[in-house]
């Protein structure tokens, strides 16, 4: 972060700030919305040209989420957290159907996945909620699990184990990062191991499936067996430099599964290697630094939560899909953040990103170090993500 | 810092698994990665055309359809999948369950598995417009084997079928495919190596769909040879239809008749009845079908002109005759009585005539076929050598030709007794002294088979050259230059001097032309081509009199320079006069009356 002098304009000032956005951010989103083109481009035209539709609507949504006074969403949680619940409730009512479950909604002529957007709205809502609390103690952490689990639920049983998962993992996180006990956290965790046994029998069949697969992938090597074994083929046939883009066989040719939105990686990681492979990582894991500095820097305990939700939300989705392209963890569809298409996803994402920036525009007119101790103090029990 | 921790691991987990795929493992998966999308496709040769002696189209090869389906480029999706093999059954007529086992039977995901073949111009019009929805079905142009539609081609050139299991063991090194089609029977069999052709492959880059993107390299099939029999299918029609219509008349089943041109070996026609149509077995014939052809009693696949063996009766007698001059135990001057029947050994041995025929010499005994006449000279041979000289007329010996499956039939003797009785333990097992007798006229354990009737009756015909029989004149490579129309060298030339083999072929001429002849006692129409002849009623079924005969009838024409040799068996058709000769006859008129046609280029 460059040490700047920065103008006398206070917290909650206007767009003049814009001297202040995290660069590195910003140039790192550029960077992996060109990636994620590129590979577009290489594998499907169609999704390319949709794609960059999205980016087109999506930048400046950016600008102005970065514009706009993040501080100013707080009251609205409530509204906002009624509807994503309304959003999620209109996919089991009224959702089409697609790789076996229900994801979409048509809003004014517009396909829109709602579980995209609600990840957005959750994270507004509960970061609100936490932000009032000075401490957090049991009765927190059951009130957040009450706003919680609602939308997780609801999302698992579209079923989308994907953004159940990123649900989660944002309530684990916002609780860990919010300062939650040590023993209240430590049995949620014994919770979740003790449920894990029950997952089979809640997931749907062929998530249960792909669990089983996973474990096994030559089990039905024609099957969701075959997603695992080509997606592995393609990482694997990139080698160190990559096949070059627009060289990648196994993407073109249709090999790789639904490879233009949760296994992009596997076609990205053929055309461009290992080294690109490990470039997209270092940048996605920059990226989540550079979340965590602006939840260091927030002058308030609003704009933290935000951020290091955001952080939480961007990781998740990073290791998850990049884990069950390279065989680490199951199969559970999520896109990649900026790379796979699908146009909700990346609009609602762009936001979460722009309204980092808000924070970071936003935040006091100190130097880092001191800016990061001043956070320290205003919430006393936090411990930094970085 | 306990999440820069988390991220930190989970992100060096990432990197690491990347390392481990992208370069560790990089050489197997780019290799697995090859596999799925290169796909190598066998490019079968097509199969050489079978023509007649003056090129007219025997077996070729019909175009049609075949319905594959490359399973990994079925949809994933269980439920999709289903909905397509139902809408496949449905078009296809193959029943799910069958195209669900032959799915499951599939060896490698990305080899097309064939569901049906010799589908019909209309049948893959049908399928064809289903077929943008069936993703992984493809229609492939397979030519089907067919064969000339008429009756009695069958034995001749077989027919060809998919390889069963054990076949393709034996022939997989030959580069096979597991489900390649092969010649079973016939010149298809016996000629497989000429009209297989030699197999092509090209290497095919294929998207997940199964749709070929480019031919990464390739080596194309060249066709099989075509072979020019040396049958004439017109004059093949006629026998088959004459002999047909004598088995018919006679009120029996089965039979053979065998036209060879004597002085090399060729034959111009080659009919064992009952036949099959080859043409139901390349459309893959149905087990209901196969077991009705193996049930059948009077056995229409089993080729009697080959592999039928039958004592060959008084059509020895010329054997029995040239080795008794040989030997020297008669003169051609010599004349001996012909009674009913001579008393031998305690038993009595019988002419055909119940009187006596008078004295006679070998010629005229040749043309009456007198039987008494036979046993003292037969006696006067032995078994020994009259085995030896039955051995030179190729008795006793398998034919070489084209077509498998031709018997060597069998010549008795002291020996092959004396093995028979070791083998046996019987006690008092031994050659009896009679059965010189009567292995002098064609009987005792004596069996032969039509074509080595043919060539022992051409070797008579030609002056003792023992030819190998052939069913092929020409074989022309695909680009149409004849690669070989040279005959096999003669088998042998058989031990009789001219002089004494010149008074056997009168002997035949008399039978065919003295008014006192056999064949021409009982000859009832204008017979005006000159020639020898023989008939014979071959006993079978036992020992004794009033037994069921053979009828054969043995003829060679002209006399001078022989140019045909006819054979004619009728299983149980009685007295060789009677069902054999009018068959010869009527091949004889039919040849001499289209010889111009037969015997042009």
């Amino acid at each position: 972060m460059p040490r700047r002098a920065a103008s006398p304009r206070g917290a909650g000032g206007g767009w003049r700030g814009a001297r202040r956005l995290d660069l590195a951010q910003a140039l790192i989103v550029a960077a992996l919305l060109v990636l994620g083109l590129m590979t577009l481009f290489s594998t499907s035209r169609p999704a390319f040209v949709s794609q960059l539709t999205g980016v087109a609507l999506g930048l400046p949504l950016f600008a102005a989420a970065a514009a706009f006074d993040y501080r100013r969403l707080q009251p609205a949680a409530p509204y906002l957290y009624g509807l994503a619940l309304l959003l999620l409730l209109a996919v089991e009512v009224a959702g089409h159907v697609a790789y076996g479950a229900q994801r979409w909604v048509r809003i004014a002529g517009i396909q829109v996945e709602p579980s995209e957007v609600a990840k957005l709205l959750v994270l507004v809502a509960l970061a609100a909620f936490l932000a009032r609390r000075e401490t957090v103690g049991r009765r927190e952490v059951l009130l957040l699990a009450g706003l919680g689990l609602p939308p997780t639920l609801l999302v698992l049983f579209q079923p989308d184990l994907g953004t159940a998962i990123v649900f989660a993992s944002l309530l684990l996180g916002l609780l860990f990062l919010a300062g939650a006990p040590r023993l209240v956290l430590a049995g949620v965790l014994a919770g979740l191991a003790l449920a894990a046994p029950l997952l089979p029998h809640l997931l749907h069949g062929y998530q249960r499936r792909r669990l089983q697969i996973f474990l096994d992938p030559t089990q039905d090597p024609l099957g969701a067996g075959y997603n695992l074994i080509q997606a592995r083929i393609a990482v694997g046939s990139g080698g160190i430099l990559g096949q070059g883009w627009l060289h990648g066989l196994q993407g073109q040719l249709g090999y790789v599964p639904e490879r233009t939105s949760d296994f992009v990686f596997a076609v990205y990681a053929e055309e461009f290697g290992l080294l690109g492979g490990l470039l997209l990582i270092g940048l996605f894991t920059v990226l989540v630094y550079r979340l965590a500095r602006a939840a260091a820097v927030a002058p308030d305990r609003f704009g933290f939560l935000l951020c290091a939700g955001a952080a939480v939300i961007v990781f998740t989705q990073v290791v998850q899909n990049i884990g069950m392209n390279v065989g680490l963890t199951p199969i559970a569809g999520i896109p990649l953040p900026l790379i796979s298409h699908g146009r909700s996803a990346l609009l609602s994402d762009l936001v979460l990103l722009g309204l980092a920036q808000s924070v970071v525009l936003r935040r006091p007119l100190v130097s880092e170090r001191a800016a990061a101790r001043v956070a320290l103090t205003e919430s006393g029990t936090i411990r930094l993500p970085v | 810092m306990a999440g820069g921790l988390i991220v930190l691991l989970a992100v060096s987990a990432l990197a690491v698994r990347l390392v481990q795929l992208q370069v560790g493992q990089h050489g197997r998966l780019a290799a697995m990665g090859v596999e799925t999308r290169v796909h190598r496709l066998v490019l079968e040769a097509d199969r050489g055309v079978v023509y007649d002696r003056h090129g007219l189209q025997l077996a070729g090869n019909a175009p049609a359809w075949a319905l594959r389906v490359l399973p990994a480029a079925l949809p994933a999706d269980a439920v999709r999948r289903q909905a397509e093999l139902a809408e496949v059954a449905r078009v296809s007529g193959v029943a799910e369950p069958t195209l669900g086992a032959l799915l499951a039977k599939a060896p490698d995901l990305y080899l097309p598995v064939t569901v049906k073949t010799g589908l019909t111009a209309e049948q893959a019009q049908a399928i064809s417009e289903r077929l943008p929805e069936l993703t992984g079905f493809e229609l492939d142009r397979t030519p089907v084997r067919t064969y000339a539609d008429w009756p009695d081609f069958g034995h001749v050139l077989g027919y060809t079928n998919r390889l069963n299991a054990e076949e393709y063991a034996r022939l997989k090194t030959l580069g096979y495919l597991p489900d390649e089609t092969a010649g079973k029977a016939g010149v298809e069999a016996g000629l497989e190596s000429l009209l297989r052709g030699r197999n092509g492959w090209a290497d095919l880059e294929t998207s997940a769909a199964g749709l070929a993107v480019r031919t990464v390299a390739q080596d194309p099939a060249s066709p099989g040879d075509s072979v020019y029999l040396s049958i004439d299918a017109a004059l093949q029609q006629a026998v088959g239809q004459y002999l047909r219509d004598a088995l018919k008349s006679a009120g029996v089943r089965a039979g053979a008749a065998i036209v060879v041109d004597p002085r090399d070996g060729e034959l111009l026609a080659l009919v064992s009845a009952p036949s099959y149509d080859p043409n139901q077995f390349t459309a893959g014939i149905s087990s209901a079908a196969y077991q009705r052809l193996l049930q059948d009693p009077s056995k229409p696949l089993y080729d009697r002109a080959l592999a039928g063996l039958y004592p060959p009766g008084s059509t020895f007698k010329m054997i029995t005759a040239a080795a008794g001059l040989q030997e020297g135990r008669i003169a051609a001057d010599s004349v001996l009585p012909c009674p009913a029947s001579i008393a031998y050994g305690g038993w009595t041995y019988r002419n055909w005539a119940g009187y006596d025929m008078g004295p006679m010499n070998l010629e005229k005994a040749i043309a009456v076929s007198c039987d008494t006449f036979f046993y003292r000279v037969a006696d006067s041979v032995g078994d020994m050598a009259l085995a030896r000289y039955a051995r030179a007329f190729g008795y006793g010996t398998a034919p070489t030709i084209e077509i498998p499956g031709a018997q060597a039939g069998l010549v008795p003797d002291e020996d092959w007794q004396a093995a028979q009785c070791q083998a046996s333990g019987a006690p008092g097992c031994r050659w009896n002294p009679g059965e010189t007798l009567t292995m002098g006229i064609g009987q005792s354990a004596l069996l032969t088979s039509p074509l080595i009737q043919a060539m022992y009756v051409s070797a008579v015909a030609n002056g003792g050259t023992l030819l190998q029989p052939t069913v092929v004149s020409q074989v022309r490579a695909p680009g149409g230059q004849v690669i070989n129309s040279a005959h096999a060298a003669p088998v042998g030339a058989v031990p009789i001097s001219p002089a004494n083999l010149e008074v056997v072929r009168e002997g035949m001429r008399q039978c065919l032309q003295a008014p006192y002849g056999t064949g021409f006692l009982f000859r009832n129409d204008r017979f005006q081509y000159d020639g020898g002849c023989k008939t014979g009623s071959a006993q079978f079924g036992g020992s004794g009199t009033d037994l069921p005969l053979h009828a054969w009838f043995t003829f060679f024409s002209p006399y001078a320079n022989p140019e045909i040799a006819i054979v004619v068996l009728v299983e149980g058709g009685g007295e060789g006069h009677d069902t054999a000769e009018p068959v010869a006859v009527k091949i004889a008129d039919y040849y001499y009356s289209h010889r111009a046609q037969i015997r042009a280029a």
